[in-house]
């Protein structure tokens, strides 16, 4: 309803209120105009009235102009340019109205543009359609596909209808909802009487969610007043209705995308997770890939590596002792603290063989010799625990050489394995082989030794060179001790020790014999002494020179 | 004092619609003024020295950020509260605007309510 007043069509500086004054004054008459109350607005009041005109706009009397009979001149002006007033103000008014529906339509679809998930899309038309037409409450339905039944995905207001007969009056329900329709309800009754809506709902107005002539669900705004929803409400509703509904499908598209790629991701992790405990981590990205599927038959990479090999130490007769099943647990049980040593110091084990690991570091050697270290203390505890139970104490052996290592796939297109091919490897092997000989827990090769930059906390003792099976240059090799039970007794002969593998080295066995004599004679328990000690004495006794140097030859394993 | 408002804006129904927007302000006795153009603006401004003015920024000859900066900083006018009008996205507009001193910055397709809303806020009008 337009609101006019003469009032203000008189105060405003449009020129009627002027062209009328300078009528009057020229007609000589006299006139004068009363709004509706009787109060004049303008003109003098006169003594006579004998004209009395009515100003009429839509049927409502907004004043009276009165005077004598040059009144009606004046009244027809009046009414002409209230008439036109009220035209403009018509104009004016829809334009607004129509302005405001732009301006709604516009942030409606800027607020969609910021958002992606479907519950606050719907909330969001919920809210807009709310601001402009009347109604206490919302509701934006939604038909689940897999459920085979509707679901509620927003609303606002107190609900106004019973939320279990979306279940139970499906049928009802869906022949409304999923018409595709876009209605105003004039009659509630049928539903009211169904149960479906609350009894105090008097008015209901909705509009389908459709994509691609496809019904998807759709929105229903109720009032429990009695409102004559206009055809303006209904389309306005149906825009809405139209922006959101494309809006819906996208999110629930998006959202189901996410939650597939999130599932596939979530099986790769396993695939990846099992397959790195067969195949380390480490392996598969120093051949350059991410995950295992992407390694192929082939692939390959060489670095320069240190290689720790361990094994238990007679373990075949301790094996003896154990039914297979005790075997498998024992293995495991120590295998589980050997794993985590190799891999606090950077390492990964390559494989396991057995009760024998092998192990590969790549950053230097200096990792290596530490984990060779913790390994053999995790030994130690492992023992206190068996000296408990009664059980015989266990050995290791480690042996660890520095060098060229290539890391490949090998096998054919329906097996393929994890392998590594090197002499590094061998070497190693050997190595630790040789620490029984020598009665040593860890031996390494001179060139891990070079690579380890920070000596300092490691003990250190040369062992000479050996001629190992199959290699034509002979290895020098040496003891840590620093996981030694008697680590004191050896720092004390350290450099007597030294000076006997040097002379011995220079074939001055004589002097090398005494040398080791001296280590012995302090330190009986020096077994690596003993075996030079008892080495050299052979030599001077039969005087064999094995490979006619002073090396000590590989023995059979 | 007489409320004095003023309406700049090239395009007519842009006037109508702020005036329109504006309408029971104009009842409670504030004084309307409008202008199509720069140089009308200024003009009616120095005349008249309406409280309020919503100009429009893009314009043809004298564009509102010129009028905007004569007021404030060459006629130095700061009783005259403006808002500038633009469309959505000229957002580089916004320090300019604040340079040339405008008091507060508007996006067309403007919001009815908070037009109206700024206007009473700066006539110091009672809802």
């Amino acid at each position: 309803m337009i609101k006019l007043s003469l009032k203000s069509i008189l105060n405003k500086k449009n020129e009627t209120a002027s062209v009328i004054v300078s009528l009057i004054r020229q007609l000589n008459a006299t006139v004068w105009i009363e709004d509706e109350t009787g109060k004049v607005l303008l003109g003098t009041q006169g003594d006579t009235c004998a004209t009395e005109r009515k100003i009429i706009v839509d049927n409502e009397v907004l004043g009276v102009v009165k005077g004598d009979d040059k009144a009606n001149i004046v009244a027809d002006l009046l009414a002409s340019s209230v008439q036109k007033d009220a035209e403009k103000k018509k104009l004016g008014s829809e334009v607004l109205n129509l302005y405001q529906e732009i301006n709604l339509i516009y942030n409606f679809s800027e607020r969609l543009a910021q958002t992606i998930d479907a519950p606050t899309i719907s909330q969001t038309t919920l809210e807009e359609a709310g601001r402009v037409i009347k109604s206490n409450s919302g509701v934006v339905l939604l038909w689940d596909e897999d459920a085979q039944r509707l679901k509620i995905l927003a609303s606002s207001g107190e609900l106004f209808f019973a939320e279990e007969k979306l279940y139970s009056e499906l049928r009802l329900l869906s022949k409304i909802l999923l018409s595709g329709q876009s209605e105003i309800l004039t009659d509630v009754s049928t539903l009211s009487q169904a149960g479906i809506l609350l009894p105090e709902v008097r008015s209901v107005i909705y509009s389908a969610l459709k994509v691609n002539k496809r019904t998807m669900g759709a929105i229903i705004l109720s009032s429990n007043e009695w409102v004559q929803y206009t055809a303006a409400d209904l389309k306005l509703l149906t825009t809405l209705a139209l922006q959101s509904s494309a809006a819906i499908e996208s999110a629930l598209l998006y959202e189901k995308n996410l939650r597939e790629a999130k599932e596939r991701e979530e099986a790769m992790r396993l695939v990846y997770e099992a397959t790195g405990k067969f195949v380390p981590y480490e392996f598969i990205g120093s051949l350059g890939h991410n995950v295992i599927t992407d390694v192929r038959l082939g692939d390959q990479v060489e670095k320069i590596v240190t290689v720790l090999f361990s094994d238990i130490r007679d373990y075949t007769s301790l094996s003896e002792q154990m039914s297979p099943e005790e075997n498998f647990k024992f293995v495991c049980s120590f295998n589980e603290r050997m794993g985590p040593a190799i891999r606090k110091h950077n390492g990964f084990i390559n494989q396991y063989l057995g009760d024998a690991i092998m192990a590969i570091f790549p950053r230097n050697a200096q990792d290596a010799l530490l984990a060779a270290i913790d390994m053999q203390k995790e030994v130690q505890d492992l023992n206190k625990i068996r000296a408990v139970k009664n059980q015989t104490p266990i050995q290791i052996g480690v042996g660890m050489h520095t060098g060229p290592l290539i890391m490949g796939i090998t096998g054919d297109e329906h097996r393929m394995d994890a392998t590594t091919i090197s002499d590094t490897v061998n070497i190693a092997s050997r190595l630790e082989s040789l620490t029984k000989h020598y009665s040593v827990s860890v031996i390494l090769s001179d060139s891990s030794l070079k690579q380890i930059e920070q000596k300092d906390g490691f003990h250190l003792r040369s062992l000479g060179l050996v001629q190992l099976k199959g290699k034509r240059e002979a290895v020098e090799i040496h003891e840590c001790f620093n996981a030694s039970t008697d680590i004191e007794k050896k720092i004390n002969t350290l450099a007597v020790f030294n000076e006997g593998v040097s002379l011995f080295l220079s074939k001055s066995f004589q002097e090398a014999n005494l040398a080791f004599k001296q280590v012995v004679d302090t330190d009986p328990g020096d077994y690596t002494a003993k075996f030079f000690y008892r080495n050299t004495k052979k030599i001077i006794d039969e005087g064999v020179f094995e490979n006619g140097v002073g090396i000590v030859s590989m023995h059979e394993k | 004092m007489e409320q004095k408002l003023l309406i700049v804006d090239d395009e007519a129904h842009i006037r109508m619609l702020i005036g329109q927007t504006l309408e029971e302000l104009e009842d409670e006795g504030v004084n309307f003024f409008t202008a199509e153009n720069g140089e009308q603006a200024l003009e009616i401004i120095q005349v008249e020295r309406p409280q309020l003015v919503f100009l429009d920024v893009m314009m043809p000859k004298m564009n509102g950020m010129e009028v905007c900066r004569r007021v404030k900083k060459e006629l130095g006018l700061n009783d005259v509260f403006i808002v500038l009008l633009t469309a959505k996205g000229q957002e580089l507009d916004r320090q300019k605007g604040q340079e040339v001193g405008a008091d507060v910055y508007m996006t067309k397709p403007f919001d009815p309510e908070k037009i109206l809303e700024k206007a009473r806020e700066v006539l110091q009008l009672q809802n």
